[in-house]
């Protein structure tokens, strides 16, 4: 056989084996990452070197269809992203412009794209210096990148880059942070042949004004009563790099609270979301805001507590149930206080009465001289007596390690 | 939450001494009542006694509660949520992965090594102390330990066929259960919904960390922020230090760069690489032990090494009360560390930019007990500092030794 021909079917052979399927499938970091890339956010993957961050960057950019340019931060210089002072005739009238590299110029006249900046932890400080202002201004030297581009870029945590350096505060704030870990069921399906999909969310056009409104409620009304959480810079080692929340990122927020509600997005995808645009711990409070929000409000409860759906869970439950007492011992009448024990009562039915104890007690030592007990107290009993069992049981322990004592 | 739990025989579930129990539980342990209110219980005659899945559901066993006091069942409660607070079920998954275990025996070692981890100061004050609860002594083993040191510490034999009765579930070592209602089933806690009661919980005791045990206040620390490789946080500190703007760095006109050739006519300055100066200050005062000191100077001549490139651009201070002793690494001999008592840094930074040429880089090794310089050096400041030191002291729970000033970097050697 000729050789070129050995070639030939070397080359079927290789097509055979890029031949392969997707699937829609459900995954939630794939899901974080459209929503992420929908809002128009710089995205920035972690994970260790090998686990395909860039083979989902590609299925990502097919699937928006958008053209795909990947540079790798970590060999470029800084006037690459900075761009490079070309002399013209008349520098003293004209000055010294800026050019803009080959693949800036390419992706300004598609006009879109996806532009993937691989291994940006592994950048030297100068050179991140400059992405700062391709990431925050989508400016590259003097040309400007058109609205139509994505940016997503990806870095290797610091325990695994042999010799990285670290992401700058600046820049880390500019990312919505993902950690990229790796599925084995997925690795192996998409070696099989068939690789899942990631779909671009679908926002409900109907939804979007609440969408807006469920964003800015979320957000103000943590920061308004932890103002404290507007701005805080890392100060532990191991957060250096990292999401931090500060005004940009928690505008960053909103807007991510918001896509995510249009798009009926997963609470986990929203908490993914979160935690890698603030922080962990501003993330979690935020999330924690977010479900006090869908519990009932007190005022609505006393109003018609004939209608009061209840949170199941129990510690939720009680997170309502002190709300309710707290809402009446603000504005105590007699009508409210009523309305309160109709609650209680309700929540007996349903729900486990250790859960009770706390909001009853309090209850009942709101009472008034004029107040009526209300007859549904009996029902109470229960619950009370558990109290006085849990006393008891109590006072077993302190008498037993007395006597050891 | 329901009172009438899902399956098994309806009624059977002495319910009322169950909830008392739990309700024993957080007047004892306020600060775990969120995660004890959130469990959701599941009446089941197929537990041994009580046991919780990945999903924050507890299987009771309705003989078990009949048999077993009130104040038993509160501690028993206590302990089943520390299993899913502490995430035993995700850990010792992880544990099977690294150490390469596999079975059922091994799953049992890690039931074991997390009841330990809990056990050694989750009851008192409160809580009864189960006879028959498993402790670190039990297995001749040192406390206050995680579970991942005890799973290293022993290994299943004949002497632990008694413990076999002990199961705490799914979520106690991360092995599915014949009775395990999966994540399909009715009133599941998700993922998120766990690393909230978790993130609660650990404020909760943040806010009043004076009156909670050390195991969980160690527990909150470290909840969401995850003890960190120090290597390379050390090394990737004194990398950042090392190559930042102003030191070593600099812009020089003695050589063109390889731009200029696009530029005929006009000579552009290039970016050169003066190897910095570091200068190591050791605290050797005698709270320090050798052998922290020992490995942590070792990994920071290395890193410096590699950075520089050069072993006589790296000195080291020995400190204590007074800076003692200055050397470089330049020999191949070892560095002698001489020192012991009380610690006075100040003097240490002061040795360190005494010397000339001056140092771009000061990297401080100390346990942190020492006044710290009132300003910032002209240079950048590495701080590594030792953590054996808990933060709090039981006779004065608002005690807080001055940390190391802001303007340096710091990372926790463990």
């Amino acid at each position: 056989m000729p050789s070129a021909n050995r070639i030939a079917v070397a080359d079927q052979l290789l097509t055979l084996l890029r031949q392969s399927t997707t699937e829609p499938r459900r995954d939630l970091q794939i899901e974080a990452l459209t929503l992420a890339v929908a809002a128009d956010l710089p995205v920035l993957l972690w994970g260790e070197p090998g686990i395909g961050k860039t083979a989902a960057l590609t299925q990502l950019a097919a699937e928006l269809d958008l053209p795909l340019t990947t540079v790798i931060a970590s060999v470029h210089e800084p006037s690459d992203f900075a761009g490079l002072p070309v002399i013209g005739a008349d520098p003293a009238n004209q000055g010294v412009p800026l050019a803009p590299p080959d693949w800036a110029v390419r992706l300004a006249e598609q006009g879109r794209g996806l532009l993937f900046l691989d291994e940006l932890s592994t950048a030297p400080p100068a050179v991140q210096a400059a992405l700062l202002r391709l990431v925050l201004e989508r400016r590259i030297g003097a040309l400007q990148l058109p609205p139509g581009v994505r940016i997503v870029a990806a870095a290797n945590p610091r325990a695994s880059a042999a010799d990285g350096w670290e992401l700058s505060a600046p820049l880390a704030n500019r990312f919505v942070h993902l950690d990229w870990v790796h599925d084995a069921e997925v690795v192996v399906r998409g070696l099989g042949g068939v690789w899942p999909r990631a779909e671009l969310p679908r926002l409900d056009p109907e939804r979007l004004a609440a969408a807006v409104e469920f964003g800015r409620r979320a957000v103000c009304g943590l920061l308004t009563v932890r103002p404290e959480l507007t701005h805080r810079i890392p100060t532990a080692e191991s957060r250096r790099g990292r999401a931090w929340p500060s005004p940009r990122s928690w505008e960053m927020t909103v807007r991510l609270a918001a896509f995510a509600s249009a798009a009926g997005a997963d609470r986990e995808v929203l908490s993914l979301l979160v935690r890698g645009t603030v922080g962990d711990g501003p993330g979690l409070e935020l999330l924690a805001a977010v479900d006090r929000m869908d519990l009932p409000a007190p005022e609505d409860l006393l109003a018609d507590p004939a209608a009061a759906v209840l949170p199941r869970r129990g510690d939720l439950r009680q997170t309502v149930l002190d709300g309710v007492v707290a809402a009446v011992r603000g504005r105590p009448s007699r009508e409210r206080w009523d309305a309160a024990w109709a609650l209680m009562a309700r929540a007996l039915e349903d729900g486990a009465p250790d859960v009770l104890v706390v909001p009853v007690t309090t209850l009942a030592s709101l009472r008034q001289d004029d107040w009526e007990v209300p007859e549904l107290i009996d029902r109470f009993a229960g619950a009370l007596k558990l109290s006085r069992r849990a006393e008891t049981s109590a006072a077993r322990v302190a008498t037993t390690a007395g006597r050891r004592r | 939450m329901t009172a009438r739990p899902d399956t098994g025989a309806p009624g059977r579930l002495h319910l009322e001494k169950l909830f008392a129990a739990r309700l024993h539980a957080v007047r004892a342990r306020p600060y775990l009542a969120t995660a004890l209110f959130a469990v959701h219980v599941v009446e089941s005659a197929r537990v041994p006694t009580m046991a919780v899945d990945r999903h924050w559901r507890c299987y009771v066993s309705p003989t078990f509660v009949d048999r077993t006091s009130e104040e038993v069942l509160a501690s028993v409660w206590v302990h089943e949520v520390s299993h899913l607070l502490r995430d035993h079920a995700r850990r010792g998954d992880r544990v099977m992965r690294t150490l390469d275990l596999d079975g059922p025996g091994d799953r049992l070692r890690i039931n074991l090594a997390a009841d330990c981890e809990i056990n050694d100061d989750a009851f008192g004050e409160g809580l009864v102390r189960p006879a028959d609860a498993v402790y670190p002594h039990t297995l001749g083993l040192p406390p206050d330990g995680l579970m991942e040191e005890y799973v290293r510490m022993f290994s299943i034999g004949t002497e632990h066929q008694e413990l076999v009765w002990l199961e705490c579930g799914s979520g106690a070592d991360g092995l599915d259960r014949a009775w395990d209602l999966g994540p399909d089933g009715a009133h599941g806690l998700s993922d998120q919904e766990r690393d909230l009661v978790r993130f609660r919980v650990a404020e909760a005791i943040r806010a009043r960390p004076g009156d909670t045990p050390a195991g969980w206040r160690r527990w909150a620390d470290r909840a969401f922020h995850p003890p960190q490789p120090w290597r390379e946080l050390l090394g990737a500190a004194v990398r950042a230090a090392v190559a930042g703007a102003g030191s070593g760095d600099d812009y020089s006109y003695g050589r063109p760069p390889r731009r200029a050739t696009s530029l005929p006519g006009v000579v552009l300055p290039s970016l050169r690489r003066r190897p910095p100066r570091v200068a190591v200050v050791v605290d050797t005062s005698g709270s320090v032990s050798d052998s922290e000191l020992g490995t942590a100077l070792l990994e920071t001549a290395a890193i410096v090494r590699a950075v520089g490139g050069r072993r006589d651009l790296v000195s080291v201070v020995s400190c204590d009360a007074a800076a003692q002793y200055v050397q470089r690494v330049a020999g191949e001999g070892g560095l002698a560390l001489i020192g012991g008592g009380g610690t006075d840094l100040r003097e240490g930074f002061a040795a360190a930019l005494r010397l000339r040429p001056a140092p771009d880089v000061v990297v401080v090794l100390t346990d942190g007990q020492t006044p710290w310089p009132s300003r910032r050096p002209p240079c950048r400041t590495v701080v590594g500092l030792f953590g054996r030191h808990a933060h709090v002291r039981e006779h004065d729970p608002d005690y807080r030794p001055d940390g190391p000033p802001e303007w340096a970097r710091v990372v926790r050697l463990s």
